[in-house]
C-alpha cells in the first residue's frame, strides 16, 4: 500500500475562461471542483497506476466532506483527521485561449495540539499497511516544523520508505531524519539551500546537496520537464522530449507516485524508477485538468523520456 | 460481487483508549454513528456506536425505548455522559465485533447486517481494517444492477 499525507488540503475550482481579461467582467465557460493538495495529487495518481493507496490528513467543513466522497468515488481508501474549521480552497483560472493556468492558494485553517496529536496516531496506525508514504505540500497554521521529520522517524521504525516533497523549514528538517526520497518544492521559491535552481549546474548542485543532508535519493526540477536525478554516488538528467505541454500543475506529483509506485514493485532498478516516474509526470502534464487516469497513459509516455547518467 | 467492490474505503477508527469525549467528536465531525476500534497494527478489536454510548450511560435505556419519549430521562443522559467523558471507550464498545472480509460477497455482508441489526459492518483484509459496509451501500449496488 503507498499512503500519502495532505496536512493542507484544498478543494480545487478550476474556472475556464475564453480569453482571460484583468480588471474587466469575465465570463466563466466551466467550473469544475476537485480534490487537491499535494499528497491527494500523489495518491490519485496512484490509483491511476492501479495501485492501491490511503490518502490521510486534515478536513474539515463541507469542503472536507466533498474531497473525501471524491477520493472514495476514485477507489482512494481514506482515513483524514477532521478538525473544527474547514479547509481552504485553491482557485485556477485556466486561460483557454492563451493557454495558461493561474493558481491562487488560500492559507490553511490552523489546527490544534490535539489535531496534530490524533494525525499522528492515524499516521502510526497506517504505517502498519503501507510500503512507502509520501508527505507532500505545505502545512497549515499551528503545525511544528519539524513534523514531517516526526513522520519520517516513525515511518523508518516501522519499516517503511518515506519520500519527502515540500519546501522551507519542514524540509531541511526532514532531511535530518534520511528519508528515502526527497524532492524540494519550488513553486513558492526557486532557491535550494541558497542555490537557485535556474540552470542545469545549479540543479545539479542544489540535487547533491539534499543528498549530502540526508537523503538517499534527491530529484531537483528544472525548467520545463527536466530533473536531476542523484544519489550518493550516481547523477541522472532526465528530460521529456515532448514539447506539448498542456498543464504543468501537479506533474510533480504525479513524478512523486510514479517513483512510489516503481518503488514498490519488486526488482525494478533504479534506472527504471526514474524513466516510469518521468512518464507519469509527462501523463499528468498532457492533461488539460485532471490527473491521467490509467496506467496505459502512463507507459505510452515511456518513449518521451531520455534519461543520462552523468 | 465482492464486498471490496462496493463497500466505503475509509478506515476512520479509534483507539480502545480514546476517551468517550473524543469518540464523540469523532462522530459528530464525521456525521456516522459508529466506527471500528483498531489496535496500534490497525487490527479491529471492537465496535462502539452511539447506540452502545447511550446504552451504558442511561440504566433506564430499556425503559425508555418502550415508553416513546426520552424526555424524563433527558436530564441524566447529560449528567451521566458529562461523568463518564473522560472514561475510555472500551468500557463502552462491543468487543466481540462482527466484521466481513473484503474478498466475501454483499449476500453475506447483507446477512449479517441484517441479523444482528447493526447499521456498519467493518470490512477487513488479513485482521486490518480496509473499509465499512452498509446496507445502504448494498441496496444502492442492487438498485444500480
Amino acid at each position: 500500500m503507498i499512503s500519502t499525507v495532505t496536512l493542507n488540503p484544498a478543494l480545487d475550482v478550476i474556472l475556464e475562461i475564453g480569453d482571460l481579461h484583468l480588471n474587466q467582467y469575465n465570463q466563466v465557460n466551466n467550473a469544475s471542483l476537485y480534490p487537491g493538495g499535494k499528497g491527494i495529487n500523489v495518491s490519485k495518481a496512484v490509483r491511476a497506476c492501479g495501485r492501491e493507496t490511503i490518502a490521510i490528513g486534515f478536513l474539515g467543513g463541507g469542503r472536507g466532506r466533498i474531497i473525501e466522497e471524491e477520493l472514495r468515488k476514485l477507489g482512494i481508501t481514506t482515513n483524514f483527521w477532521h478538525i473544527e474549521n474547514k479547509i481552504r480552497s485553491n482557485t485556477i483560472i485556466f486561460d483557454k485561449k492563451n493557454n495558461q493556468h493561474t493558481l491562487m492558494s488560500e492559507t490553511g485553517p490552523k489546527v490544534t495540539e490535539y489535531d496534530l496529536e490524533m494525525i499522528l496516531s492515524i499516521f502510526y496506525r497506517i504505517m502498519s499497511q503501507s510500503k512507502i508514504v509520501t508527505l507532500s505540500g505545505s502545512i497549515p497554521p499551528g503545525t511544528p516544523k519539524d513534523i514531517y521529520a516526526k513522520m519520517i522517524e516513525i515511518a523508518k521504525n516501522r519499516g517503511v520508505k518515506a519520500i519527502l516533497n515540500t519546501s522551507g523549514e519542514q524540509f531541511s528538517k526532514g532531511l535530518e531524519k534520511q528519508p528515502f526520497l526527497a524532492k524540494p518544492d519550488l513553486r513558492k521559491s526557486n532557491k535550494v539551500f541558497g542555490i537557485e535552481i535556474n540552470k542545469k549546474e545549479n540543479a545539479i548542485n542544489a540535487a547533491k546537496e539534499i543528498v549530502a543532508r540526508g537523503a538517499e535519493i534527491s530529484v531537483v526540477s528544472f525548467e520545463q520537464e527536466k530533473d536531476i536525478f542523484a544519489t550518493k554516488d550516481n547523477i541522472w538528467f532526465a528530460e521529456s522530449t515532448h514539447h506539448r505541454i498542456l498543464n504543468l500543475i501537479g506533474a510533480g506529483d504525479a513524478l512523486v507516485a510514479g517513483f512510489a509506485v516503481s518503488s514498490t514493485e519488486g526488482d525494478k532498478s533504479l534506472d527504471e524508477a526514474i524513466k516510469f516516474s518521468m512518464s507519469c509526470a509527462l501523463a499528468s502534464a498532457l492533461c488539460e485538468e485532471e490527473e491521467f487516469d490509467s496506467r496505459k497513459q502512463a507507459d505510452e509516455c515511456r518513449k518521451y523520456v531520455k534519461i543520462k547518467r552523468l | 460481487m465482492k464486498i471490496k467492490d462496493i463497500m466505503i474505503r475509509d478506515v476512520t477508527s479509534a483507539l480502545a483508549d480514546c476517551k468517550l469525549y473524543n469518540l464523540l467528536e469523532i462522530l459528530s465531525r464525521h456525521k456516522i454513528t459508529g466506527i471500528p476500534v483498531v489496535n496500534q497494527e490497525q487490527e479491529v478489536i471492537g465496535f462502539i456506536s452511539q447506540h452502545d454510548i447511550i446504552k451504558d450511560t442511561l440504566p433506564n435505556y430499556l425503559g425508555i425505548i418502550n415508553s416513546g419519549s426520552i424526555l424524563s430521562e433527558f436530564i441524566q443522559l447529560g449528567k451521566s455522559l458529562k461523568e463518564n467523558s473522560n472514561r475510555p471507550i472500551k468500557d463502552f464498545m462491543k468487543k466481540n465485533v462482527i466484521t466481513v472480509d473484503e474478498n466475501d460477497n454483499e449476500v453475506l455482508a447483507a446477512d449479517l447486517l441484517i441479523r444482528n441489526k447493526i447499521q456498519r459492518l467493518p470490512v477487513i483484509r488479513n485482521k486490518k481494517l480496509v473499509g465499512i459496509i452498509t446496507l445502504t451501500d448494498i441496496c444502492r449496488t442492487l438498485i444500480k444492477e
